[in-house]
Formats: C-alpha cells, sequence, structure tokens
C-alpha cells in the first residue's frame, strides 16, 4: 500500500482536470480508471463550450435545467477557459469564435428574449437577432429560422485532446495514472480512504469520486448511494468540408448543436438519445435519432444536405435527476468528493479547481452549496460496506 | 420502400450468388444485394459486354452462375449500398445506385459481404500508380486495361501470380514479383498441396506462365519505398529479414502490393454476431458453425467474410448456408448423399487453404517483420494523412484509442486500409469498431428515409 | 473478330475515349489520367487504389454529383468527369 494526497477515480476530463490543480499545487496525486483515459463521455462529447444560456432539452429529456442557475457557473467557466492553452502549454483547438441559439417559433422566440434577461443579469453579453439579422450574421442559417441570440464567447474545444492535456500536464507536476484499472474497494478507516484498483491500494484522506456514468458505481463501494440517471446519446459526424462555419449553433427549442470543427468535420449533436446505456462496452446508436437529428440540421443548416454522413458514435453522460451539476463532498464522508452531471465539459475547468479547494478546505470559487450530492442521496450511509 | 423476403443476400459474390441460387431455386423469395454495378463479387467481377464480346470472359462459370441466380428468380439490386442496420436491429438499411432509401427485412439473413486486400504502408504507397494487386487484376481481366507499362507486384501470397499472368496477358512488362515470404521452394508443407491435383495445377499453372515469361520472382524481398512525383516512376526493394536495407531499385510505372485478404466483417459485427480471432490470420471473424449459421440465429456468415478459403470454398459455403435454411423451412433436412458431398468438399477446400497459408507469412509474421523497419515519417493512414511515429508515440493502448489520439481512421474509408497496419503499431490489436453509416452515407438519402412512414 | 465499340466521355472537359462500358477508373488510366483528386490533409495528388470501392481515393464528380467512387462506375458515352474539385471529401 501506498500513500498519496489524494486519489481520483475517473480519468476524464473532470479528473484530469483536477489531478492538474491538484498535483500543480504540490499534492500527490494518483488517477484510476477502468480502462483508457478519456474514452467515454469525455471522449464521445461534442466538445461545446457553452457560455450563453443552455436552454435545450435532449430529446427524452423529462426535467429541464435550471437555466438561469447556470449562468454564473458558466461565466466563471468562459474565464477559466481563457488560459487552459497556456496553462497547459498544449493546443486543445480552443476557439472562442461565438455561437448562434436559434429560435423557429412565435414561442421559442419569446424563450430567447427572457434568456437574453437573464444573460444580461449574469454579466454575458448576448445580442438578439431577427431572422434576418441572424441570416446577415450567418448566411448558412436557413429560411425556417426567425430569430437568434448571439453570444461572443461560446466555443468549442476538442475533447479529444483537452483530456490528454490536462493529464500530460499533471503527469508533469508527478501525478501518476493508473489506467484499465477498475476500482473495486473503497474503504474509510478514520481519517484515510483506503482505495484499490487492480492490484494497487492506495490510502489518501481525500477520494474524488468523477467516474461519469459509474459515479454512483464507485460511490457505492464506499457505501455511498447517490440516485444518479446515467444515459447515452449520440454525436454525428459528417465528411471534411470546405472550413465556411466558424460558429456554433444550437436550437433553443431542440436537440440541436452543429459546428465545424478544424479538420473541416460538421459535427451534428444535441443530446439525441443512443439506443441503450451500455456501461460493460460501447452503446449502440440509435438510426431513428440519427435521422431525426440530421434532418434538424439540415433544416436549420441547408447546406450540411450536400454533405455525407461519416460517423455516429454515442457515449454516456452522467446525468442527474434533476439535471444540474453535482459537486461537493458527501454528508457525512469527510474528503470524499464528487463530480458530474450535464455540461461537465465546459465546467471542467471550474470544477478543476472548485474540488482543489474542496480538498484544501478552502473556499469554492463560485457558489456550489445547491449542488452537493445530498439532494442525490437516498440513504445514509449504512457501514455495510462494499457492495460486491 | 420496405422489401420483405425469406432470405435477403449481401453480397453478390461466389459465396452470395450460390446460397441465392440454390434457395431461391427451392422456392423461397430471395433479394440479392451487392455495392458493385455487376454481380459477381471480386472474384467473378464481370467484365464489360465489350471486353467479354472481343477478348472473352476470363471466369464464364462466374457468368453461368450470375444467369443461374436470375434464372431461379432472385430479385438482384446491384449498385446498392448497405450503409446500416435500424432500431428493430433487424431492418438492414441501403441506399440505392439514384441514392434512395432502401429497407430490407429477411426471416435469414445471408452475409456475403466478401474480404478487401491487407495492405501495410511503406515511404511513398500514397503516390498515385501504388495500387492493390486486385485493382490491377480487375483492370486487366474486367476492362482489358493495363495498369501501367512496367509493373512490379509484391507483398504476399498466392494471389500475386495469377495477377501477374493477367499483366502479360495484355503483353505489360512485369518488372519482377517481390513476395515477402520463401513459399516456392520444395519441401514437405508444398508437398501436401499435392493431395489438391486442381488447386496445384492452377497455382503450377501461374507459375510456369511466369517462368516462360522471364519474370523474377524475388523472395524474401518486401517493398522499402515507392518515388516518383505525381505516380511512381521507381520501387526500391530490401530483404525482408532486414527490411531497412536497399537491395534493388526497379524503374516501374505502377506498383501493386498486398498481403493476402481480410474478411469484411462491419455488417456481421454491425449485427452483433460474435466475433473471434481468426487463429491463422488474427482477423476478427464471426463466430459460425459449419453451415455458416453465426451465434445469432437468423443470420448466416458465408464467403471470405467468414474466413479467408478462396472462391471454391466461398461455393461450398453458400451451398451449406441455403442447406441448413431449407432444413429450417422445410423441416425436411437437404439429402443426406447432398449434404455429406458438400461438408466433404468444404473439409478439403479448408485443408487446401491451410496447407497453402503454411507456405506464407502469417499476418502476425510480416507485422513482426515490417513494423520495426517503418520509419516514422512514413505516412500510415492515407485518409487523414497520420504518419506511422505519430501512431508509436505514446502507443500503449489499442486502435480506438490511437484514433482518438491521431484521427486515424476518421476518414472516408474508416480504417478499412489502414487497420492491419495501425493494430500493428501501436501493439494493441484489436479492429476498428463497427458502426453506423459501415460507409459514408448521402444526407440526402438519410432525408428521404426519414421522410418515411414506420420505424426506420 | 470486330473491334470493340468505344464510348467518349469528358473529363475536365476534354474528350476521353475507352471501350464501351469499362469502368471509369479504366478510362481514366487509360487515358494516362493517375492523380484524380487531393489529399484533404496534405494536399497531395490521390489515385486509385483499391479499385473495388473501399479506400476512396479514386472519388470524382460525375455529371455534377461529387464523391462518386470511378471505380464502382461505368462509363456512359458523354459522361461528364471532374478530377478539379475541392480538395475535400465532400
Amino acid at each position: 500500500m501506498r500513500a498519496a494526497d489524494v486519489v481520483i477515480v475517473g480519468a476524464g476530463v473532470l479528473g484530469a482536470a483536477a489531478a492538474w490543480q491538484l498535483s500543480r499545487a504540490g499534492h500527490r496525486v494518483v488517477i484510476f480508471d477502468r480502462g483508457a483515459p478519456g474514452r467515454e463521455g469525455s471522449g464521445t462529447t461534442a466538445g461545446n463550450l457553452h457560455v450563453q444560456a443552455v436552454h435545450t432539452r435532449r430529446p427524452g429529456q423529462e426535467v429541464p435545467i435550471d437555466s438561469a442557475r447556470f449562468l454564473p457557473l458558466q461565466r466563471a467557466a468562459s474565464d477559466r477557459w481563457e488560459s487552459v492553452e497556456d496553462d497547459l502549454g498544449a493546443s486543445v483547438e480552443l476557439r472562442r469564435s461565438g455561437g448562434f441559439t436559434i429560435a423557429e417559433t412565435p414561442d421559442q422566440c419569446q424563450e430567447l428574449k427572457e434568456k437574453h434577461t437573464w444573460e444580461a443579469a449574469a454579466g454575458i453579453p448576448t445580442e438578439v437577432l431577427d431572422g434576418d439579422a441572424a441570416r446577415e450574421a450567418l448566411p448558412l442559417l436557413g429560411p425556417t429560422v426567425t430569430a437568434a441570440t448571439w453570444c461572443a464567447s461560446d466555443g468549442y474545444a476538442n475533447p479529444l485532446k483537452v483530456t490528454p492535456a490536462y493529464l500530460a500536464a499533471a503527469a508533469g507536476h508527478g501525478a501518476e495514472l493508473v489506467p484499465y484499472a477498475p476500482v473495486r474497494e473503497i474503504a474509510r478507516r478514520g481519517g484515510t480512504w483506503r482505495v484499490t484498483a487492480g492490484t494497487h491500494t492506495v490510502a489518501a484522506p481525500v477520494v474524488i469520486d468523477v467516474a461519469g456514468p459509474w459515479l454512483g458505481e464507485i460511490a457505492a463501494l464506499a457505501g455511498i448511494r447517490l440516485r444518479m440517471t446515467p444515459v447515452a446519446i449520440q454525436m454525428h459526424a459528417t465528411v471534411r468540408a470546405p472550413v465556411t462555419m466558424s460558429h456554433l449553433v444550437q436550437h433553443i427549442g431542440e436537440g440541436l448543436s452543429v459546428k465545424q470543427v478544424t479538420a473541416g468535420n460538421l459535427l451534428i449533436g444535441g443530446g439525441w438519445p443512443a439506443r441503450a446505456l451500455n456501461l460493460a462496452g460501447r452503446s449502440v446508436t440509435s438510426v431513428d435519432s440519427l435521422l431525426g437529428n440530421v434532418a434538424l440540421a439540415v433544416r436549420v443548416l441547408p447546406f450540411i444536405r450536400d454533405l455525407r454522413l461519416l460517423r455516429a458514435w454515442a457515449g454516456p453522460l452522467a446525468a442527474t435527476p434533476d439535471e444540474m451539476p453535482l459537486i461537493g463532498e458527501v454528508p457525512g464522508e469527510p474528503g470524499f468528493l464528487v463530480a458530474g452531471g450535464t455540461y461537465a465539459f465546459t465546467f471542467a475547468p471550474l470544477w478543476g479547481e472548485t474540488l482543489r479547494g474542496l480538498a484544501e478546505g478552502a473556499p469554492p470559487p463560485v457558489e456550489i452549496a445547491d449542488l452537493g450530492p445530498d439532494r442525490l442521496m437516498t440513504q445514509t450511509k449504512t457501514h455495510e460496506g462494499r457492495q460486491r | 420502400m420496405i422489401v420483405e423476403r425469406d432470405v435477403v443476400v449481401v453480397g453478390g459474390g461466389p459465396a452470395g450468388l450460390t446460397a441465392a441460387a440454390r434457395l431461391a431455386a427451392a422456392g423461397l423469395t430471395v433479394t440479392i444485394l451487392d455495392e458493385q454495378p455487376e454481380l459477381g463479387g471480386q472474384y467473378y467481377r464481370r467484365p464489360a459486354p465489350e471486353v467479354a464480346r472481343r477478348w472473352g470472359d476470363h471466369r464464364r462459370e462466374g457468368g453461368e452462375l450470375i444467369a443461374g441466380v436470375r434464372a431461379a428468380g432472385v430479385e438482384c439490386r446491384t449498385g446498392h449500398l448497405v450503409w446500416g442496420l435500424a432500431d428493430d436491429d433487424r431492418t438492414l438499411l441501403a441506399e440505392d445506385e439514384a441514392g434512395r432509401p432502401v429497407r430490407l427485412r429477411g426471416r435469414h439473413l445471408v452475409l456475403a459481404t466478401g474480404a478487401y486486400e491487407r495492405s501495410f504502408p511503406f515511404p511513398g504507397w500514397q503516390l498515385p500508380g501504388v495500387t492493390t494487386p486486385g485493382f490491377a487484376q480487375h483492370l486487366a481481366a474486367g476492362d482489358h486495361t493495363p495498369i501501367g507499362e512496367r509493373v512490379v507486384l509484391a507483398g504476399s501470397g498466392p494471389f500475386l501470380l495469377p495477377v501477374a499472368c493477367s499483366l502479360l496477358a495484355l503483353g505489360v512488362k512485369v518488372a519482377g514479383i517481390a513476395e515477402a515470404g520463401t513459399p516456392y521452394r520444395p519441401g514437405r508443407r508444398a508437398l501436401g498441396t499435392l493431395r489438391h491435383p486442381a488447386r496445384l495445377r492452377e497455382l503450377a499453372g501461374y507459375a510456369a506462365r511466369l517462368a516462360r515469361a522471364r519474370v523474377p520472382v524475388w523472395q524474401g524481398a518486401v517493398v522499402l519505398r515507392a518515388d516518383g512525383h505525381d505516380r511512381v516512376s521507381s520501387v526500391t526493394l530490401a530483404a525482408a529479414g532486414r527490411p531497412g536495407q536497399a537491395i534493388r531499385t526497379v524503374e516501374a510505372d505502377a506498383l501493386c502490393v498486398g498481403y493476402g485478404f481480410r474478411p469484411q466483417t462491419d455488417l456481421a459485427r454491425l449485427l452483433g454476431c460474435e466475433v473471434t480471432a481468426d487463429p491463422g490470420t488474427g482477423d476478427a471473424i464471426p463466430v459460425t458453425d459449419p453451415a455458416g449459421r453465426s451465434s445469432r440465429p437468423d443470420v448466416y456468415v458465408i464467403g471470405e467474410a467468414a474466413g479467408i478459403g478462396g472462391a471454391p470454398t466461398a461455393r461450398a459455403r453458400g451451398l451449406a448456408a441455403a442447406h441448413d435454411i431449407l432444413a429450417r423451412e422445410t423441416g425436411h433436412p437437404v439429402p443426406p448423399a447432398e449434404a455429406r458431398r458438400v461438408a466433404t468438399a468444404a473439409r478439403r477446400l479448408g485443408h487446401f487453404t491451410a496447407l497453402t497459408d503454411a507456405l506464407y507469412p502469417s499476418p502476425a509474421q510480416l507485422l513482426d517483420a515490417l513494423v520495426p523497419a517503418l520509419a516514422d515519417s512514413t505516412m500510415a493512414c492515407r485518409c487523414e494523412s497520420v504518419t506511422a511515429g505519430e501512431l508509436r508515440a505514446d502507443a500503449a493502448g489499442d486502435v480506438n484509442a490511437a484514433k482518438a489520439r491521431t484521427r486515424a481512421g476518421m476518414g472516408p474509408c474508416q480504417g478499412r486500409v489502414c487497420g492491419f497496419a495501425v493494430a500493428g503499431l501501436v501493439r494493441g490489436g484489436a479492429v476498428f469498431p463497427s458502426r453506423v453509416p459501415i460507409r459514408p452515407v448521402r444526407m440526402t438519402t438519410l432525408l428521404e428515409l426519414a421522410a418515411e412512414d414506420g420505424p426506420a | 473478330m470486330t473491334a470493340p465499340r468505344s464510348a467518349t466521355i469528358i473529363v475536365d472537359g476534354r474528350p476521353v475515349t475507352a471501350v464501351a462500358g469499362v469502368s471509369l477508373t479504366a478510362a481514366l488510366v487509360g487515358d494516362h489520367r493517375w492523380a484524380l483528386r487531393r489529399n484533404p490533409v496534405d494536399g497531395g495528388p490521390r489515385g486509385p487504389f483499391c479499385g473495388m470501392g473501399v479506400c476512396f481515393e479514386c472519388e470524382v464528380t460525375v455529371d455534377g454529383v461529387p464523391s462518386v467512387r470511378a471505380c464502382l462506375t461505368r462509363i456512359r458515352p458523354g459522361m461528364r468527369v471532374d478530377t478539379t474539385g475541392a480538395p475535400n471529401d465532400r
């Protein structure tokens, strides 16, 4: 058995960001992942940086997110993304070229205006455009678009580069990554957590559970019951096309986000559900979702009609029942920290810093009291020990 | 459009044609699909009618088989690309020649999706004029068009010999054949093939033809690099044992390199058929019983897609699958004598394949020889222009991790051309996963499908 | 034996004649046209490689339709083929 200051379970974007923050501050960090790092939700996400209010519901999503509550978090995350490439000394294809959230119906137009007032109150500058003004700003938009908000800070980073860049920078500060090591035991003795993964056992005062769709299972190893509702969603990519669209385009009322990545492929997402969440392997994409998502994309951005679909893939989303982020220390379990929930990619730099603060006992950079795990705990710890 | 049949056969090569003809002759409704503009697959690829009229049909039995399929009443859909599987897990999604969506359901699905050539990179392999041997063969036999004036063949396996002969028949100068192994030496293993006189005669015939034309066969030689400006102009070879050191440079305006064939299993994997590593090649092949039945009771995988065995084996597998389906449909087994004949033939052919394979280096041996010598600057993924060095760096992991890190396999060929080399370079094995769409599909096809009624 | 019928297609504005009904790759290779597209990443010339629809290296524009695999296409008289398209996959 070895000693560390922090054991992180899950080498996704949150685990990687936390590892970098903590190791840079001089803490000894060990990161376990059940497979390859950054491979699940963090490797299959669209990579959008959402700064203007996210108002979309995933097809099938039952509870809307509290968009207004998100805004101060988005603003804080946006500020932190600004320095990510300098901090890590690596390109992550960060692009802050702005984004449109479009509306097609009168109700949606009304929602856009409402959203705009929240954004103004949160200090996020956005601009409301009518359909023609939106098409003037982005001539690729189709005729059904009747209004749009423009936010200059929306952007994109390549998820396949972000997590590896954080991990590499963390390794530079001495963090140790152990991939292909599923955690099988977590036990607390006094103020020390013992985490066993494969042949490794590490003792540390702090455990950070950022295991994405497995967050609940990992917590359960420590006897903590958290009600998580992970789902699988899917993404679609076209073949490379000449680069003509630098902005992120989202829909306020339907599941749609479209952008063109640096390589030229158009990425089409919007949280459409895959056939089923498969945590033992890769979730299988749904053709119904594929057809719905690309038809919507072509309606809003008709030029996509002339392209070919090259790839579709599914990945897990560590959703919470109330669709709000999850971050904080588990009550009654000192040193056991959790972070997850939707839009984790956008929030990664912020949650990395927040987790460091929680581990050090310092105040968090943003208000998170209402985002803690207590609201998801179905019962208090029973001390029944390990679940498997 | 929804096509409902007793049996849907995907792939119009020797295996699929044989199965379709037998099933339709017994009265079942059968549709056969192929991506190519004509039935025949790669082995029985039909010459253009004008080519056949003027120069003859190099594989007349293919034309006869196709005529038999049509006469038996099989619905033939060429130019159809099967790109996906609907959410009901059984409806195949295709696009026809005009880009219209077609949905197909069969109570039995017979996958005869064939194989594609096994490639391995070398510096200059992306130059125009560097191709697979199969391309040279199709141009020669089907289109009566020489791939070049002075051609070098390289790689490994028996297929290089008939390709060289096809080129000779067109008057092409075959500058030489570089074979990575040393199969053409008398030995006990070679003698084993004597028990299969017909197949052996075929190989011996090719060898005699090449000897008469004084085509050099450089055994134990691999391509070190190809040079040229906008097209290949010279080929430099190295000894397979010391693949970094040049032994010979040959002028050529075409270079055809291939290391045998890999089963095309995407559709089987998409359908959830269990796969295993082929003991001989390491390639992923569907688990099948002797009749070709996969782990899914409604799905048969036959022909090269079930493991490389050659056209006669493919035909035997097609017949065995047809018999199994007929027995299930009618409740009466196929007459034992006929079934026994098929089983015996398949066993003999399998034995011959194993003996022939043993003459040539296995894919694993090829990787052992070729990967260490591959220069870091060599382009490994042609679509995304990813080098061997990029793939090697931090190579721990598998092909999927390498793909995420480098984009290798993310281009239009979806990793089919680079897959063998990528697996070797990252030392991780495994194949790229099969995903919808199996091949790039037009958005207009998807939109039209989305507008149709019923489940996709 | 008579000479085979031929067909003429238009490639990048110039006539190319080949045996009727052969594959488009055969007509192009027979006319010594090997560079059919440019790779979108490195800009280098690419020509037909696999000849069976797997590699997507022989994609050209045929009668205005982009991204047609020449190896899967048979020539028709008067067919218009463009190999000068933008370096992208479409």
